[in-house]
């Protein structure tokens, strides 16, 4: 054998040395989940059914792409949305640190997971993320015309296999997301679920928003099915230190 | 008292293992991380852990640090993720407990409290876990 061959042979007896004395150096790739395999779920009318924990993807930031996230790089914002924007500090008052109501998207948003129930009437939004829940018609009903919330007035309808659910009538005192990106109270949000196959949500959220945006803009995502996950209580209130002893400053609403 | 370095125990061999999945999903969206802490604050804190909180919406971890400069013996506190998320990420109430000599490293409270937000949590058998934070607007732990 010539010496660059042995020195390779070397190389490979030494690396697998350290793989067998040192196995959990190979932890530095993550197992990736694998989700059962098969099709899409069908409710016993025949609709497409999303039932299930699902792990969403993380987006703290909605301009960013992340892991089975894809954003939206430059806003396109108003000069309204852009002083919103520029103006914001979360020092200066931190609802969700405050326990208060994250609101649709930051809902969404959340490394938590989410279970949906699903009947023919209802699709329901159970999110881990301090116990919050949204309950959707899904009937053909007409937006409510209640005073506007925290999570807005939500309905749904069916366009083939895609589930497409329309909210507006938001309070405006949420953010989009973490950095705290703005909206107003004309936000009208769209999102639509379809179900590639069992393992799978295709999702996609449109923000339409006239105040803040010129025109709408989207998020794509995909949820992955945790049937090895339940949901877990999650109470916000608990044990809130950072904002009892004043590190988080709570916003007022007069 | 447990010297740093000493046999592994199995629960921090099992968050050690969970290390590149806490890496991957991490964290809590409770609150915006830029809303308490201060990015340009880096710390690095080698103590004895005196409590630890299981409750949400964070892990609080307690410490007494052995400060530099004849600062003597100081308790800090230190944020970590949501139980939920770590538990699903292998940690347990039982992965750190009183008397673990470790290193937190994270950064400091913006209003100068002997408080932070832990990134990085040094065990005493060396091994460094992510402790989860946070928002997403806060800065990536640290390489070690």
């Amino acid at each position: 054998m010539n010496p660059v061959k042995t020195r390779f042979a070397a190389s490979l007896l030494a690396a697998l040395a350290m793989a067998v004395v040192f196995p959990l150096l190979a932890v530095g790739q993550p197992q990736e989940f694998r989700p059962p395999v098969g099709p899409a779920p069908r409710t016993p009318s025949g609709k497409v059914d999303f039932s299930g924990v699902w792990q969403k993807a993380y987006v703290p930031d909605m301009t960013k792409d992340g892991r089975n996230q894809q954003g939206f790089p430059d806003l396109p914002f108003t000069a309204w949305g852009e002083a919103e924007w520029k103006k914001y500090d979360a020092a200066d008052g931190d609802y969700t640190g405050a326990c208060l109501p994250f609101g649709m998207t930051r809902s969404v948003n959340t490394p938590e997971p989410m279970q949906i129930m699903q009947s023919d009437k209802y699709f329901t939004f159970l999110f881990e993320q301090n116990s919050w829940f949204a309950v959707v018609p899904i009937d053909g009903r007409p937006h409510g015309k209640g005073i506007p919330t925290w999570f807005g007035d939500s309905v749904g309808h069916w366009e083939g296999d895609t589930l497409v659910i329309d909210t507006v009538n938001f309070n405006g005192k949420t953010r989009l997301d973490t950095v705290g990106h703005p909206h107003s109270d004309q936000l009208h949000l769209i999102q639509r679920f379809s179900r590639p196959d069992l393992g799978h949500i295709a999702y996609e959220v449109i923000v339409d928003d006239p105040k803040t945006f010129t025109k709408p803009w989207k998020n794509t995502r995909t949820f992955t099915l945790r049937p090895d996950w339940e949901m877990m209580e999650y109470s916000c209130e608990e044990n809130n230190k950072s904002l009892w002893e004043g590190r988080i400053k709570a916003p007022t609403y007069r | 008292m447990e010297a740093p370095g000493s046999n592994m125990k199995p629960t921090h061999f099992l968050i050690g293992a969970a290390l590149a999945v806490a890496a991957a999903q991490s964290v809590s969206a409770h609150h915006s991380f830029a809303a308490e802490f201060d990015a340009n604050k880096p710390v690095s804190l080698k103590g004895t852990v005196t409590k630890l909180e299981w409750l949400n919406p964070h892990i609080w971890v307690y410490l007494d640090v052995m400060m530099g400069d004849q600062g003597g013996l100081q308790p800090w506190q230190c944020e970590g993720g949501a139980p939920n998320v770590l538990t699903r990420n292998g940690w347990s109430r039982d992965s750190l407990k009183p008397g673990d000599q470790i290193t937190i490293d994270g950064v400091q409270a913006k209003d100068g409290s002997k408080t932070c937000n832990a990134r990085l949590v040094t065990l005493p058998d060396g091994r460094s876990v992510f402790a989860g934070s946070s928002g997403g607007d806060a800065p990536p732990p640290p390489n070690r």
